[in-house]
């Protein structure tokens, strides 16, 4: 029985596929004809003509892959399980974008875009190496275009395809709507998770996708230099690329640390969760990869070195995604991801090139190795070797820890992720940190080959000192106990000034030669940036009331969370701060916190309102957003981590039950936001004004209501006689939600009845949270800016060398 | 000896010495019959809420203290108190991995990990949310 299914838009499904099969087809045909290029060294050139115009054909299709996506969101086709599932029909257009990297299919696409951007660069710059390097490079875009697939060979699924129709979804096929020809007619999509409307969430992904792109270009280039036995001749071609991919890479990986500072919750940059982890390994050894490539360059050592660490790092890039897109961090990431039942695949991949990278390594081992003479230990590249060296042993150290779950499903044992993450990591990567600030401060003062000890200490002596004394003050500033927080004060303290000093004494200032030292400037502030923002942050809403939990054990105490009741203002750290209120706006509910300093007359100065937020987040639970006061010199977060959002909807209209109390003159009464105090009985009450005929009594109760703020205002319920009836008319203070009734006098006690009602919006609004200081945070974020700025300049100082070269050849 | 035999030495004594941390340093996972045991160590229990017992969370009193009852995944059950706030969305959670010593038959955690399946139902997407004192 076919049905025929109202307003679906086949054609464009088609096409996405077909691009799909295409893409994957010609980056097949491409790797092929570039390998037979390779092989007949170019002999044939209508070889290489028909891998251009392969890869060509593959890049087109990519683009083909990416619009026709694109398009398909951008009209709400919601027949499309891609579609539906990432998008819906009220998000925003900048937004669009993120619908990419939301889905595992999307990621796999953005990925792909880059490598066949990369790719058309590659064939335009790499003239005698096009082939060779085409070739691996294709065969790299053949399984990257598989995992779109999503053709079933023998019950496998092979890869994920991102046009395939809501009812034909595997999930879905079998449900009730697939039988209804008109189903498309109400269906909205299910939308993008709030959590990535976020612009962070626009630029960061595609930045670091680029970044884990890159690094496919030097490993190409190593292998192509294997199976053409041009063992180190590679190198050269490759360094740029290597330097573009560190650049990018790292800026990505703190662009993500960016996104959680601002917008999650865990309070910090970097808090060693396996998927940053997992970013962050394959630049270090990309890092080290960069700088032994360096050093083969000027005197062609260290190249067994430069392969493993090239190669290995594209090994960690599939690795990584292995571990993120897998499903088995599961029980040991926030970032959960779950199994597209590409895991299988994608270890097949990384396996591949595992093997064939160190294959070739060790079958060409004797060839590779031919110098092996010794450095001279006051060479540059000794101790550039030796960095290289520590960053390999630091991403170990880092990826060992992270693949537990991983290390638990290959040896069968039980073992669960170290207690406490931070400090497990950190125990290893402080120190690493301090060897590595020191090598990059000393680094430049060393020559290549070999160095004059004498000259060296003289040079390196003034910015030592210098180093040294910011190092005491910094001590008496931010407190510093730690011995390993001094150690790496110091020492990231002394890679900046010693790489300013070189800049300017030795550089004299001359831009174009300055990209190392800027860069190593920028490290250096990192570096520092993380260790006073991390290390001496201050958590300021440290609860002072409430009982003491500390005696139930060890490990617990008080701090961390503090209650704060609406109206309440209370010292935390250098302020007082109260909570105003909360406003919903959209799905977001906005708490408003205020932050007040104390002048000497006791009196407050409002210094800055922050609003953190809770996203009412219907597809992924309620999250909380944090909001931080950003000054040069510290940061102030502040997060909820709780609220009673059960309330939220309540009107604002009702009150709660009133409470009937007899009270004299002179008399007291409390309510959740302020005192009453009965000033007296007024009986000349103006009848006009509450419409009440002359022959009505009625007496006022007039009460004095004070707020926390001290603020006076008068409230006045009238009790009225109307003959023998009694009527009451009741006081309202709309600010306050208060509603006072007058409901009895009583002349022989001269007491009197009456009723307070408070708005039910009044009752226990409260919030929980948690506020954080953290110095000097910006010197971080600008060492990053600097970082990539002096990385540039480096890379357009060789692109110039190598075109002036070219010239006087 | 030559240098880069030396290098090659540190190396790897520097790599077994971090498998070793990590290993020293690495959990296990158990059940409360086993964490309370041992109370004096740290252990990552599994298992599930128990839905039909109260969840106690007085702010008032004391906002860094959060109590409930957890089934572990051989069945018993033990109160546990864990020092912050009440994570969001605890009562939808469908697996919890707490951290933590088992001492007095009751569980002090110091972190909670919990799995909340996704609201629209189609059981590929699951929220992790980590809650730490």
């Amino acid at each position: 029985m076919d049905i025929q299914y109202l307003g679906e838009h086949l054609f464009i499904g088609k096409l996405g596929n077909f691009f799909v099969v295409l893409c994957f087809v010609a980056a097949l045909f491409s790797s092929y004809a570039y390998f037979q290029t390779a092989k007949e060294n170019e002999l044939t050139p209508s070889w290489k003509k028909l891998a251009r115009g392969g890869f060509l054909v593959h890049a087109a299709a990519v683009f083909g892959i990416a619009g026709t996506l694109f398009y398909m969101i951008f009209n709400h086709y919601f027949e499309y399980q891609y579609v539906w599932q990432h998008s819906n029909k009220s998000l925003p257009l900048q937004y669009m974008l993120s619908c990419f990297w939301e889905g595992q299919e999307g990621s796999f696409l953005l990925w792909t875009f880059w490598h066949a951007v990369l790719g058309m660069f590659l064939i335009k710059t790499s003239k005698t190496w096009e082939a060779p390097v085409m070739t691996v490079f294709s065969s790299v875009q053949v399984f990257l275009a598989s995992m779109l697939l999503g053709i079933i060979i023998s019950d496998y699924r092979l890869g994920s395809n991102p046009f395939l129709l809501l009812r034909e979804h595997p999930e879905f096929q079998d449900l009730p709507f697939t039988k209804v020809p008109n189903y498309l007619e109400n269906l909205d999509g299910k939308g993008l998770n709030p959590l990535l409307q976020n612009y962070w969430m626009v630029i960061h992904p595609p930045i670091l996708f680029l970044g884990f792109a890159s690094t496919v270009v030097p490993f190409c280039f190593a292998i192509a230099g294997l199976w053409k036995q041009k063992f180190g001749e590679w190198v050269k071609p490759a360094l740029s690329w290597t330097f573009f991919g560190i650049m990018i890479f790292g800026v990505g990986i703190l662009m993500g640390g960016a996104w959680a500072y601002e917008s999650l919750s865990f309070g910090g940059f970097w808090a060693w969760d396996p998927v940053e982890n997992a970013s962050l390994v394959p630049w270090l050894t990309m890092v080290g990869a960069g700088h032994v490539m360096l050093i083969y360059k000027t005197n062609n050592r260290s190249l067994t070195t430069v392969l493993f660490l090239t190669i290995i790092t594209f090994v960690l890039v599939l690795y990584s995604t292995f571990l993120t897109r897998s499903g088995i961090l599961g029980d040991t990431s926030v970032h959960a991801f779950t199994d597209l039942g590409m895991s299988g695949q994608l270890l097949v991949y990384l396996l591949f090139y595992l093997f064939l990278g160190i294959g070739l390594i060790v079958f060409h081992r004797n060839k590779i190795k031919s110098l092996g003479s010794e450095e001279s230990s006051s060479s540059r590249e000794f101790w550039m070797f030796i960095g290289s060296l520590v960053l390999l042993i630091s991403s170990f150290q880092i990826i060992f820890t992270t693949s537990i779950p991983v290390i638990n499903k290959v040896l069968g044992t039980n073992l669960a992720p170290p207690l406490k993450p931070v400090e497990h990591y950190n125990s290893w990567q402080m120190p690493i940190a301090v060897v590595i600030a020191l090598l990059i401060a000393i680094g430049q003062y060393f020559n290549y080959r070999k160095t004059d000890i004498k000259k060296f200490y003289k040079k390196i002596t003034i910015s030592f000192v210098v180093a040294s004394i910011l190092t005491v003050i910094g001590i008496f500033v931010f407190e510093l106990k730690n011995f390993f927080y001094i150690a790496l004060f110091l020492t990231s303290t002394f890679s900046i000034t010693a790489n300013l000093d070189y800049l300017i004494r030795i550089l004299k200032g001359k831009i174009s030669k300055a990209g190392a030292s800027v860069a190593h400037i920028g490290f250096g502030m990192i570096l520092l940036g993380a260790l006073v923002s991390a290390g001496t942050s201050q958590t300021i809403s440290v609860n002072t009331s409430g009982t003491d939990i500390s005696k139930l054990g060890e490990t617990f105490n008080n701090a961390d969370n503090i209650m704060l009741a609406k109206g309440d203002t209370l010292k935390m750290g250098p302020y007082f701060v109260a909570y105003t209120g909360k406003e919903k706006r959209g799905i977001n509910v906005y708490f408003k916190v205020e932050y007040f300093t104390k002048n000497a007359d006791n009196t407050y100065t409002p210094e800055f309102v922050l609003e953190p937020l809770i996203q009412l987040n219907e597809r992924m639970g309620n999250a909380a957003e944090p909001d931080t006061r950003h000054f040069l010199h510290k940061d102030v977060y502040t997060h909820i981590t709780y609220a009673d959002l059960e309330n939220l909807n309540a009107d604002t209209t009702s009150y709660t039950e009133a409470k009937a109390k007899t009270i004299a003159i002179g008399d007291t009464i409390f309510t959740s936001n302020s005192i009453l105090v009965l000033e007296g009985l007024v009986k000349n009450i103006d009848k006009q004004r509450y419409s009440l005929a002359e022959t009505d009594l009625a007496v006022g109760a007039l009460f004095k209501v004070f707020n926390f703020e001290k603020k006076l205002s008068n409230l006045m319920p009238v009790f009225v006689l109307k003959g023998n009836r009694i009527e009451s008319i009741s006081a309202i203070e709309n600010n306050l939600g208060l509603k006072i009734n007058f409901v009895k006098l009583n002349p022989e006690t001269g007491k009197v009845d009456v009723e307070v009602s408070e708005k039910v919006s009044n009752k226990k609004d409260f919030i929980i949270m948690k506020a954080i200081i953290f110095p000097a945070i910006n010197i971080l974020w600008f060492g990053c800016i600097i970082m990539a700025i002096g990385t540039v300049l480096a890379i357009i100082k060789r692109a110039k060398t190598q075109s002036t070269k070219k010239v006087s050849e | 000896m030559k240098k880069t035999h030396i290098i090659g030495i540190i190396v790897i004594a520097l790599a077994i010495a971090a498998i070793l941390t990590t290993v020293a340093d690495s959990s296990t996972y158990a059940t409360f019959t086993e964490a309370q045991a041992s109370p004096d160590n740290e252990f990552h229990v599994v298992g599930k809420l128990s839905k039909n017992k109260p969840l106690e969370y007085n702010p008032e009193v004391n906002a860094n203290l959060f109590g409930f009852y957890m089934v572990d995944n051989n069945g018993v059950e033990r109160k546990v108190l864990f020092n912050g706030t009440k994570p969001q969305d605890f009562e939808r959670s469908e697996q919890i991995v707490i951290t933590g010593q088992c001492s007095d038959s009751e569980f002090k955690a110091t972190k909670i990990l919990m799995k909340c399946p996704s609201k629209y139902n189609d059981g590929s997407e699951m929220k992790v949310l980590e809650a730490k004192s």
